[in-house]
């Protein structure tokens, strides 16, 4: 049996990570550690296993890896803990709010001789996987550039609050695609120019962000982070990159397999989601990695080349020109 | 009853004698085109004379308007010669390629006192004109984040002057002067411009740009134009506002899809097409808007000040396409 514990629910990810984690035969759920108590004593109860207390008292159980889904600003503690008990780490994206938090991150499971990947569902999504081939095959000849969205809706919470997120819309919703690209392409981000403002909301943090992203291969892509859907839309937001060579056009929209419903019950209009569930792939392969030797598909250092990104836009934002990466 | 002179027989300007004659207050009275067999047989649908030479037809005193579809270079010259002979003026979009030239132009109409419009005729498109409204009318708050789209293959022409990216501007200038111009009109004034193209590719028959524009209201928008599509003609846009959001996309919204069996029962598809009666055509309405301006002596519905605000936007992405830096558009 492959022994994973959940370092803290701050993140609503964990819930669907633990679901995953639920229906592996070969994983036994140990326990769920979060100093909120109410939110730690519900998770576990859901995911039928125990509540721990403290963080070290999970990672005293012997365990083969832990999924760590706190807030952002806490990725570092929380993976210093865990390297130090000798445990592999599935940290949440993004990795850090800051790059020296995300090498020392690396550092640390480097010397540990502990194991980090960063979560990067996406990667899993079939559509998502498929388009990756065919702009990889060569069909589509040179691939001079990306049009791309991360839209979403603003998710509240600590989400807001810089101090434990690193910042807005533009630290939460740039590091997927910005990580898909990188796995795409092969091409690595050199500049970022950037656009932002608090547009939707009225809050601390940034609402909207809209990347202009330079690469070495003399690609160019922009991304659009906005959480600028509103409560009405039918969905919680999208991932979609269209990719324009020059023998052709390509493009993906990775959450658009749905049924509509209209419902009078309350007067709405939904999506019901029936593509493949992303999550479960990303933890079938983190934990086909904690029972082999083989290094993780997504390393501590993809998370920080994504994260690098996002923090060459605040740059950008800050001086209003572009920023290297 | 107007008699029109068209000057540039290509195809924007088939398109404009079909309005001019179908139109009550207008009619075709002569082509004129480079190209002698392009002017005839144009002249010939309107039983109009065709010219070959501009100074010719302009000295016919039964002009009243000269309506300008030539390539974007030539604009300037027809103008200025058509306003120097006191005919009203239609020009085709972009006014010019330089901001210089615009104002020449639009100084040479106002002195000789001519009606002078250019056609930015996306102001007439209903779903784009809609979006207008409803922006207007605050049905989605604040506006914060918009994105438009807009192109296809690459354009063919006589002598493939799309392909000369001193003479079109690329999709930047030619198409996606089009988005700037509605984007101005119904948010105001843009403040700073960023964007990547391939203009350097034009003569190989690529081009795609994507353009952030930031406004003096705050919103940001992304401005996306593309020559490069093999999939048709497809046009979107997106108005993120504080309170809800607007959204369009030429494809969902084509009443019309046809599919035929082919005779190895394989399937053609045909292109989506979205028709309008007569009198919606976006066209129709801005010339008809054009030629009320002058019954009425009225001012021009679309005026060379503010197509020359639009060549401003694109001449701003185009130079930071080329320099990698924003450009801040100043007033
Ligand atoms: N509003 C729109 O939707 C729209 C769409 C396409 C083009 N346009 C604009 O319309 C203009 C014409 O574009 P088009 O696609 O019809 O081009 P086109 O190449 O089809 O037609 C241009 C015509 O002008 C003639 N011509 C060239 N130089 C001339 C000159 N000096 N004097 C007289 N005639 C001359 C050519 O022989 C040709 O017949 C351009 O400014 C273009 O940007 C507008």
């Amino acid at each position: 049996m492959i022994r994973v514990g959940m370092m803290s629910f701050a993140h609503m990810h964990a819930g669907s990570y633990a679901a995953c984690l639920g229906q592996l035969p070969q994983v036994e759920l140990v326990g769920v550690a979060d100093e909120d108590e109410a939110r730690g004593r519900a998770a576990a109860g859901t995911n039928n296993t125990d509540y721990y207390d403290s963080y070290d008292n999970l990672l005293k159980q012997n365990l083969d890896g832990v999924v760590i889904c706190s807030e952002n600003s806490r990725h570092l503690e929380m993976t210093g803990m865990a390297a130090a008990a000798g445990v592999d780490i599935l940290c949440e994206k993004p990795i850090s709010t800051n790059a020296a938090d995300a090498r020392e991150m690396i550092d640390i499971c480097r010397s540990a001789k502990v194991r980090l990947q960063t979560a990067f569902p996406c990667r899993f999504s079939p559509a998502v996987a498929q388009v990756r081939e065919v702009v990889r095959g060569g069909r589509l000849g040179e691939v001079v550039a990306v049009k791309a969205t991360n839209h979403g809706r603003m998710p509240g919470g600590w989400f807001v609050e810089p101090q434990f997120s690193g910042g807005g819309a533009i630290i939460d919703h740039t590091v997927h695609v910005a990580d898909l690209l990188r796995w795409y392409t092969g091409a690595e981000a050199v500049e970022v120019y950037a656009e932002s403002g608090t547009m939707f909301n009225d809050m601390n943090a940034e609402d909207a962000g809209l990347l202009t992203i330079s690469y070495d291969n003399g690609m160019f892509a922009t991304l659009d982070t906005s959480w600028s859907r509103p409560k009405s839309f039918p969905t919680w937001g999208d991932v979609y990159m269209e990719f324009v060579g020059t023998g052709g056009v390509a493009s993906v929209d990775a959450f658009v397999q749905r049924l509509d419903l209209y419902s009078d019950e309350n007067m709405t209009y939904g999506w019901s989601g029936w593509g493949s569930n992303i999550d479960i792939g990303l933890i079938r392969d983190w934990v086909d990695c904690l029972s082999s030797d083989r290094e993780p598909s997504i390393t501590g250092e993809d998370g920080l080349r994504a994260l690098e990104v996002a923090l060459a836009a605040y740059r950008s934002v800050g001086s209003g020109k572009p920023e290297p990466v | 009853m107007f008699n029109v002179a068209v000057i540039g027989a290509g195809m924007m300007g088939s398109l404009h004698a079909g309005h001019y004659d179908a139109l009550p207050d207008s009619r075709v009275a002569a082509v004129l085109d480079v190209r002698p067999d392009a002017a005839r047989a144009l002249a010939e649908v309107y039983s109009a004379t065709a010219y070959g030479d501009i100074e010719e037809m302009l000295a016919d005193g039964s002009i009243d308007i000269v309506s300008i579809t030539t390539p974007t270079p030539y604009h300037k010259e027809c103008v200025l010669k058509a306003a120097a002979a006191g005919k009203h003026v239609f020009c085709e979009k972009p006014i010019a390629t330089t901001l210089e030239d615009g104002l020449e132009m639009t100084e040479a109409c106002r002195r000789a006192g001519v009606v002078f419009m250019v056609g930015h005729v996306l102001r007439y498109f209903p779903e784009y004109a809609s979006a207008k409204r409803l922006i207007e009318d605050g049905a989605v708050g604040k506006v914060g984040m918009v994105r438009t789209s807009r192109g296809g293959s690459f354009p063919q022409s006589a002598g493939d002057w799309y392909a000369d990216k001193v003479k079109s501007g690329g999709v930047t200038m030619d198409t996606l002067i089009h988005d700037f111009d509605w984007l101005r009109w119904s948010l105001g004034e843009v403040v700073r411009v960023y964007g990547k193209g391939l203009l350097e590719r034009a003569a190989e028959h690529k081009d795609y740009a994507l353009i952030t524009l930031r406004f003096a209201s705050g919103a940001v928008a992304h401005v996306e134009g593309t020559w490069m599509r093999p999939d048709g003609f497809k046009t979107s846009l997106e108005i993120a506002g504080s309170k809800g959001l607007i959204a369009f996309n030429n494809e969902d919204s084509a009443p019309i899809k046809l599919a035929f069996a082919g005779s190895d029962g394989a399937g053609v598809e045909a292109v989506p097409q979205s028709p309008l009666s007569a009198e919606d055509d976006p066209y129709r309405l801005e010339l008809a808007d054009f030629l009320t301006a002058i019954k009425s002596g009225g001012e021009s519905p679309i005026s060379g000040a503010d197509a020359v605000e639009a060549l401003k936007i694109s001449l701003a992405a185009l130079e930071s396409i080329t320099t990698g830096q924003p450009v801040e558009i100043r007033r």
